[in-house]
């Protein structure tokens, strides 16, 4: 029996067979301005010529699967032939969903799940419980870890003590990557181009230019610095999708500090907004949002544990010095999920459809630490 | 950071519309909402009738007995519950009468630091704020940019 392990995240699923490897793909369907009448599904995404002003529909809505009608056209796609060529009677699936995933979403994946593709067997978990596996089972004298969760959605902070998820320690803060790229696009939107419309080429510099300032207003100090002495300064070259496919920072030697580029090219000059804008994760209070940034939402969290309570807020500056930070690659739950489904106990924590016809919701209910 | 008002730019502000608190407030859960839009721009397709089973969908729903047949199969009591959206599955959950930690207990509080200012037009760390709107603006250069474009609208 094969076991598919599904990170189905709000923007990218991480999916493979427990024996091969991961491949991240987006978790939405797409449509563009040049051929209007299709929607692309998934990794089709990669067909688009043109992905200029490409408008996203997204199953996901703040973090939690809604439209399930966009969510079935994906998993038709990724279990069908073209991708992972499903046998559904003889696969099993692990599957995760966010923390604290509301009953009736749960019980229409259980549905959907069981009745409509017919898995053989489900595991129903969170991303942050396979990371936390994961990382318990390469570390094994550890007896805790704090997983910090930053999706597309929003940011969770979650303790696991021996390998037990702590339920009273969740925090969450309500800023994630999509918040970063709005929040990206808005103010280059405001100082220098239009690029409302082009979610996914600004999500793309994003990725390509933002960094999480180690010394924010000694940053700020650089960032003000004029022509060469600004070492923060970027100039990223806009992708036109005819010569230019992919958007890239101007190699320093290359950089016109003074003056227009003789070269055509659209540019973007990025400065502040390299680090100001990842910031938020730290600080939401920064664009308004009232609410604890991550080191400070860490520390509610393990005051909130009952060992905790002592702990003064001196914690704050100790988790940066001192704490072991792992900081692990988008596909590490999914590598969990791998190593869950190779654990002996698998077949245990599995619900399998048998028992799902016969004992319905409740069964995943008790089974599943969801 | 010491907090510096100097007169030259705020000589005439007695002359301009104040925005209140209410406003300002409001103003902002905009600009937060807009935050969370998956797209600015609207479907490519939106002129065009949506197409495959999205469109039968409605439909399916409005011929003969609906509730009847939504009894029958379990695939019409699956439609029904796709058509919610966030809001209402919150709503539908009731946590509030429900134990907690849930989704609404799990939120973190708002910080106990103060707010840092950075200027809304440059994005500096910014020592002053609009006397109309209630923005923060680091020199008079920024703060001219400013209400030209932002000051009393959202241009974006």
């Amino acid at each position: 029996m094969a076991t598919l392990v599904l990170d189905n995240g709000a923007y990218t699923a991480k999916i493979g067979y427990s024996q091969e490897k991961v491949s991240v793909i987006p978790n939405c369907q797409f449509r563009s301005k040049t051929s209007r009448l299709k929607t692309f599904t998934a990794n089709q995404l990669d067909e688009i010529k043109d992905p200029s002003g490409l408008f996203y529909i997204l199953p996901f809505q703040k973090g939690y699967l809604v439209n399930w009608d966009v969510q079935r056209k994906v998993w038709d796609h990724l279990f069908g032939k073209e991708m992972f060529k499903v046998d559904f009677a003889d696969t099993s699936i692990v599957i995760t969903e966010p923390y604290f995933n509301f009953t009736s979403i749960q019980e229409s994946m259980n549905e959907i799940l069981f009745e409509e593709y017919q898995f053989q067997s489900v595991l129903r978990t969170n991303a942050g419980s396979l990371s936390a596996h994961h990382y318990f089972h390469t570390n094994p004298k550890e007896l805790c870890c704090l997983v910090i969760d930053t999706g597309f959605s929003f940011t969770h902070i979650v303790p696991y003590c021996r390998s037990r998820k702590m339920k009273d320690g969740i925090r969450r803060i309500n800023v994630g990557g999509k918040l970063l790229t709005n929040h990206l696009k808005e103010i280059i939107s405001y100082r220098q181009l239009h690029v409302m419309d082009e979610t996914h080429v600004i999500n793309q510099v994003k990725e390509d230019v933002c960094y999480v300032s180690q010394q924010f207003y000694k940053d700020m100090e650089i960032a003000q610095q004029k022509g060469e002495e600004n070492a923060v300064m970027r100039d990223y070259v806009l992708p036109d999708f005819s010569a230019i496919k992919k958007g890239f920072c101007k190699p320093r030697e290359e950089m016109v500090f003074s003056g227009k580029y003789k070269t055509g090219e659209q540019i973007l000059r990025l400065v502040n907004e390299r680090f100001a804008v990842p910031e938020m994760l730290f600080h939401p209070s920064d664009i308004g949002i009232q609410e604890m940034g991550i080191p400070e939402a860490i520390v509610h969290s393990i005051q909130s544990m009952p060992e905790g309570k002592n702990t003064t807020s001196n914690i704050s500056f100790r988790i940066a010095d001192d704490s072991k930070c792992v900081i692990i690659p988008i596909t590490y739950s999914w590598e969990g999920g791998k190593l869950l489904a190779q654990n002996p106990d698998y077949e245990e924590m599995v619900v399998t459809r048998d028992d799902f016809e016969e004992n319905g919701h409740c069964v995943c209910e008790e089974k599943f630490d969801v | 950071m010491v907090l510096e008002k100097k007169g030259s730019a705020r000589v005439e502000a007695g002359q301009r519309r104040v925005l209140d608190e209410a406003t300002r407030q409001r103003r902002l859960t905009r600009q937060l909402e807009a935050l969370e839009k998956d797209n600015f721009q609207d479907d490519p397709l939106s002129s065009l009738p949506p197409p495959g089973p999205t469109a039968r969908l409605p439909a399916f729903s409005e011929t003969e007995e609906p509730e009847k047949r939504r009894r029958k199969t379990r695939g019409d009591h699956f439609k029904q519950r796709f058509r919610k959206n966030f809001s209402a599955l919150l709503e539908e959950e009731n946590l509030s009468e429900r134990a907690e930690p849930n989704y609404l207990s799990a939120v973190a509080p708002p910080s106990s630091l103060p707010p840092r200012p950075f200027c809304c037009v440059c994005g500096f760390p910014s020592h002053y704020t609009c006397t109309t709107c209630g923005g923060r603006y680091c020199c008079t250069k920024c703060l001219l940019t400013h209400r030209e474009t932002r000051c009393l609208k959202w241009t974006l």
